[in-house]
């Protein structure tokens, strides 16, 4: 009993990072109205940007999270250029190989310049444990959960009262009619792609230093997580993907006490599944531009 | 160069049997020509590529599906051929169809509960699958020998000639590939391709016109995905060793490069693609580390530049709508002369 609980509160903290993934994928789906294959390789870049700067600066959790933003937001752009800008009338299988494409240019690239072996991530929190009762809950998971609310309030924030924000709606929901009411509608789902990337590549650093361990192929399987949490709510509604990723956290630690480590990402190929068949639209009530 | 091809085509029109004799004993020639077995091993994995990346194409390109972890039925024909021939000591001849039906069931267990959406849940849960398989292929260390792989897998017996050399799996293969040609060919031609091309086209207009999406997509599933089976059946004696590592996610993208490289919608489009990407990874085995970034720049070239692909089906949705726009261009072109 003692050892599921602690897995139920491993799972609870993996699954904000996976919320965070989720959210992401949902604003980047909502906006650009197309599938993204990019968004684990834009994890793994927030991951490393992440640990050059505590390799060469310092072991500032501030500036690594500035780090992973900016460089993941960067990619986001090159993205956006190159799988989006010229494809929203073309039909969507197009810009979905591209994503393809660009996810695997990423990926070696990657292991080239990088090195294909895992590496440890640098000890940046100082890492105590709190003992209540039977739990036992570390530092970095209470900054992990905390950095996930903070995150999200921002988000919801910026979505819902600024001017940007409503800029952003009005094109996840109709393009054309956005550019008919004076919104630059390329620029504005350039910074919504942009935005998700960024937060992606923060959940990256975030997971690096919760397992210590970052590798270049670490992408694949957690994009694939970020798709299955926001199927959640139909993969645009950012409220219920953060549901979906705390979910697919507490099942993958639950199921791994069950079962043996080496099935981790059994669990959220199983819930996307089950999702699908129950409902594949999603729970979420918001209308947007559903993929 | 064109006066030379024109001559050819007429050639072909008219005589269609003795130009398809004149092919065959070319390509039964190819072995006399190449007695090296290092270039009889590099026309293999042509033809091996050409039969996976032929299968690939009749989901991707002729119905509106987009399947990415091919590598995972690909993966299930070859265990299925060695545990099988290692164990129950069947014959090679019969695992092929077996191995096939086996990948066929499995494409189906993955596209039910995506048949009634749009084409992208497909791609992704065969993302999915692919890597489930690989981690089942790892880890179920009684069946199939988890990281350790399966060795001493029986070559297959042809009358008696066992088939061992590159030279023996160069007519296996060709027969494959031919008959996988054959075959495609006549179930393009039928109804059930004439269903897919529609649903290619637009899935909804299809929907009212009366064709039944979910059952034809299905059987497109499966039909790719057995060819997928019967390559990985083929392949396992080829290599005589099999592990987890030859399935992975990277090996479902080379095989889908090749589908966008070389041109989907067609039937030659693949073989095409096959050959360039092998030719290529030739090319550049010295620096064999950038060989997947060649193929991502090729794949993005190409998707802004002529997103059929090579040969691919330039009257289709594939090509993105570009036909139009130059026939719109030189409609206007001419209203101005």
């Amino acid at each position: 009993m003692e050892y599921f609980l602690n897995q139920l509160v491993n799972g609870i903290s993996q699954g904000a990072i996976y919320a965070l993934m989720a959210i992401s994928y949902s604003v980047v789906v909502g906006v650009t109205g197309l599938i993204t294959f990019t968004h684990g390789e834009v994890i793994m870049i927030g991951a490393f940007a992440s640990f050059y700067i505590f390799q060469f600066v310092g072991n500032n959790l501030i500036l690594g999270f500035v780090a992973s933003f900016i460089a993941s937001w960067l990619i986001g752009m090159v993205i956006y250029y190159v799988c989006y800008n010229r494809f929203f009338e073309s039909p969507s299988h197009i810009s979905l190989i591209c994503t393809i494409g660009i996810s695997m240019l990423i990926k070696n690239l990657a292991q080239i310049y990088f090195g294909p072996n895992q590496k440890p991530m640098l000890n940046v929190i100082d890492n105590k444990v709190f003992r209540i009762g039977v739990l036992q809950i570390s530092m970095i998971q209470i900054i992990i959960v905390i950095t996930v609310i903070v995150l999200a309030g921002i988000l919801s924030f910026f979505i819902n009262k600024t001017r940007w924000g409503i800029k952003l709606r009005t094109v996840s929901q109709d393009k054309k009619a956005a550019s008919l009411m004076g919104v630059n509608v390329s620029r504005t789902a350039m910074i919504g792609n942009c935005i998700g990337c960024g937060l992606a590549g923060i959940s990256g650093m975030l997971i690096s230093v919760y397992y210590q361990t970052l590798q270049a192929t670490m992408g694949g399987s957690l994009g694939m997580k970020a798709f299955s949490s926001s199927v959640l709510g139909g993969l645009t509604d950012t409220r219920f993907s953060a549901l979906g990723g705390l979910a697919i956290g507490i099942i993958e630690n639950l199921g791994i006490a069950i079962s043996s480590a080496s099935f981790r990402d059994i669990f959220a190929f199983g819930f996307l599944i089950l999702i699908l068949i129950i409902r594949p639209e999603g729970f979420a009530t918001k209308k947007g531009a559903r993929p | 160069m064109n006066e030379l091809f024109s001559k050819i085509k007429i050639f072909y029109e008219k005589h269609k049997l003795i130009s398809f004799g004149i092919g065959l004993a070319l390509l039964l020639a190819i072995p006399a020509l190449f007695p090296k077995s290092y270039i009889m091993g590099i026309i293999d994995r042509i033809l091996l590529y050409a039969l996976l990346a032929g299968g690939l194409n009749v989901i991707n390109g002729y119905s509106s599906q987009f399947c990415i972890g091919y590598a995972a039925f690909y993966c299930i024909g070859a265990y299925t051929e060695a545990i099988m021939s290692l164990r129950l000591n069947f014959n090679f001849w019969i695992l092929l169809p077996i191995s096939g039906i086996f990948a066929a069931t499995a494409g189906l267990l993955v596209c039910l509960p995506t048949l009634k959406l749009k084409g992208k849940y497909l791609s992704i849960v065969t993302l999915g699958f692919s890597e489930i398989i690989r981690l089942i292929a790892l880890n179920w260390s009684g069946l199939t020998g988890g990281p350790m792989g399966l060795k001493g897998i029986p070559v297959p017996n042809f009358f008696g000639i066992k088939i061992k050399s590159s030279i023996s799996y160069y007519y296996i293969f060709l027969g494959l590939v031919i008959i996988f040609l054959f075959a495609t060919s006549r179930v393009i031609k039928s109804k059930i391709g004439r269903a897919w091309l529609s649903i290619r086209e637009d899935e909804l207009a299809a929907r009212s016109l009366g064709v039944e999406t979910s059952k034809y997509k299905a059987l497109n599933f499966m039909y790719g995905a057995f060819w997928a089976g019967v390559a990985g059946a083929a392949y396992a004696p080829y290599t005589r060793y099999i592990d987890s590592t030859f399935f992975t996610l990277d090996e479902g993208f080379n095989i889908l490069s090749m589908v966008i490289i070389g041109g989907m919608g067609t039937l030659i489009g693949p073989v095409a693609g096959s050959i360039v990407v092998n030719l290529l990874t030739e090319l550049l085995r010295p620096i064999s580390e950038y060989r997947m970034v060649a193929y991502a720049i090729l794949i993005i070239v190409m998707m802004w530049l002529r997103p059929q692909g090579l040969f691919g089906a330039s009257n289709s949705i594939l090509s993105g709508g570009k036909i139009k726009k130059k026939e719109e261009r030189r409609k206007k072109k001419e209203v101005v002369v």
